[in-house]
């Protein structure tokens, strides 16, 4: 059960505290039945009320939430007193609202559940707080975050219920937008990865029309570690930078490598545009690994893969152990590693590759613009 | 033994079923391509020796492949998902429970997986 003016504004009791349990709406009618209050808490309220009734009534009717009264002992439990901003929130004058039952607010999208709870917290006298469509005299509808409880005067009695309404439509309204940008970044990412597909059937499609079907699986395995890279990006709230981590596991997915590889980086983010090489990158040198380093048949292997931000730079480095050993530097350098340099120079990054007798130990860094 | 056997591949982007086909064929299998639901399960009903299947998670007009892998199911035939909606699917994913291949994958990786799928459970889908 909600409970918000619990530990607030002392006139306002917490109707849960006092409250014999389980009294149902009969018992209301009944005067014996109603709560009696502690006497030591009324000692303490009445001295909060000497000082402070006069200040309390001025604040009730200039402040900016819009507040009403509504008498339950009269019939059909009209409001008997509103503020300024009441007025003010839903367009109508005091002669409008004076006399009337709350509900004239209500409209024909107003949710009947909704009223239902609360018409059930002032059947309880429990306090309760429900987002209401409400209409205001020119007919505009708004969401009004009402917020309802009952007030009991110093012998425990009950007096008033007390609502104040909250006109939340922006609120409700940017979340609203919020989830419709989820929706289509979702949206977005599910094309995306499609079109990656596509464009890899297209390829080897094209591949085994033309009898080149070796060089199209080339073309799709980059094409597929381009793909993956960005597959986290759009799923992201954040507009603009990829979480590494999941990047560059999603990457490496399709290694199969679970048992050979240890993640140690943690948390950097990089901007959307380095992803692509990066990307690239850990395709040659996982397809490297493969063909002769640590995950090649026969080898087990381990890599040791390591990202950190520093600055507006990425430092990826790639460690493997474990493979066959390496007796230097390859002689001739593969088009794999010749594409990589290139690329990674026209990014103006490094790659520096060191080849130990236990495996290759690649470092590359990635220089980026801002964010 | 895997050769010659059917695979059912259920995608409602023609060029992926393409790909997926050839990879089907080069695996010496006979491919059963459907881009839809109906067409999914006119195999199944169609050809009674179905060793397994490879389905796209989100198909066209709303459908998913969520009824298709109930009745390969009652079949007891395996089936792997292949997908590029995780993020939305997350539910229907966990909901059946089968092994993933994310796309963009390699076409021939994941008809061997699913074809892996085939020769490793039960008993009844061997090939004919």
């Amino acid at each position: 059960m909600l409970s918000p003016m619990r530990g607030g504004a002392k006139v306002f009791q917490d109707p849960m505290s006092d409250r014999p349990e389980g009294k149902s709406q009969a018992s209301l009618n009944d005067p014996q039945a109603r709560p009696r209050r502690d006497m030591k808490d009324v000692e303490r309220e009445d001295r909060f009320s000497d000082t402070s009734g006069v200040l309390f009534e001025q604040a009730m009717a200039q402040t900016r939430m819009a507040v009403c009264l509504s008498d339950p002992h009269q019939p059909d439990q009209p409001i008997v007193f509103a503020n300024r901003a009441f007025r003010r929130l839903t367009g109508y004058d005091e002669q409008d609202i004076l006399g009337r039952n709350c509900r004239f607010l209500q409209g024909p999208k107003t949710d009947r559940h909704a009223v239902a709870k609360v018409r059930e917290a002032i059947e309880n006298e429990d306090v309760v707080v429900v987002e209401l469509l409400n209409y205001r005299k020119d007919g505009t509808p708004f969401w009004n975050a009402l917020h309802l409880g009952p007030i009991y005067d110093s012998k425990g009695e009950l007096l008033y219920f007390f609502g104040s309404q909250w006109d939340v439509s922006d609120v409700r309204a940017a979340r609203a937008e919020e989830r419709h940008a989820r929706e289509m970044a979702r949206e977005l990412s599910h094309r995306m990865k499609n079109m990656f597909s596509v464009i890899s059937g297209i390829v080897n499609v094209m591949g085994r029309v033309r009898g080149v079907q070796k060089e199209a699986a080339e073309i799709n395995s980059r094409i597929q570690a381009l793909g993956r890279a960005y597959e986290t990006t759009l799923d992201e709230a954040s507009v603009g930078v990829i979480d590494l981590g999941p990047a560059v596991r999603a990457i490496l997915e399709p290694y199969d490598v679970d048992d050979q590889i240890a993640f140690m980086g943690n948390g950097a983010q990089v901007p959307f545009s380095a992803m692509s090489l990066i990307g690239l990158v850990l395709h040659e040198l996982a397809a490297n690994a493969t063909r002769f380093g640590a995950w090649a048949d026969g080898a087990n292997g381990q890599v040791a893969l390591d990202w950190q931000r520093h600055g507006n730079e990425v430092v990826l480095t790639w460690i493997e152990t474990g493979g066959p050993r390496v007796a230097g530097p390859p002689e001739e350098t593969g088009t794999g590693a010749t594409i990589m340099d290139r690329m990674v120079k026209a990014a103006r990054g490094t790659i520096e590759r060191n080849w130990k007798p236990e495996g290759l130990h690649a470092v590359l860094t990635v220089p980026f613009v801002g964010v | 033994m895997i050769e010659g056997c059917r695979i059912l591949l259920l995608d409602d982007e023609p060029l992926i079923l393409m790909d997926l086909e050839f990879a089907a064929e080069d695996q010496h299998c006979k491919p059963l391509t459907a881009t839809n639901v109906s067409e999914a399960m006119a195999h199944i009903e169609a050809q009674s020796t179905v060793a397994c299947a490879v389905l796209d998670v989100t198909l066209r007009d709303g459908e998913t492949c969520v009824p298709v892998a109930r009745e390969l199911e009652r079949r007891s035939i395996p089936y792997l998902l292949h997908s590029g909606d995780l993020n939305r699917q997350e539910g229907t994913l966990a909901e059946l429970n089968a092994k993933l291949i994310a796309k963009p994958a390699c076409s021939s990786r994941v008809v061997e997986a699913a074809l892996a799928l085939a020769t490793a459970p039960v008993d009844g889908t061997k090939t004919n």
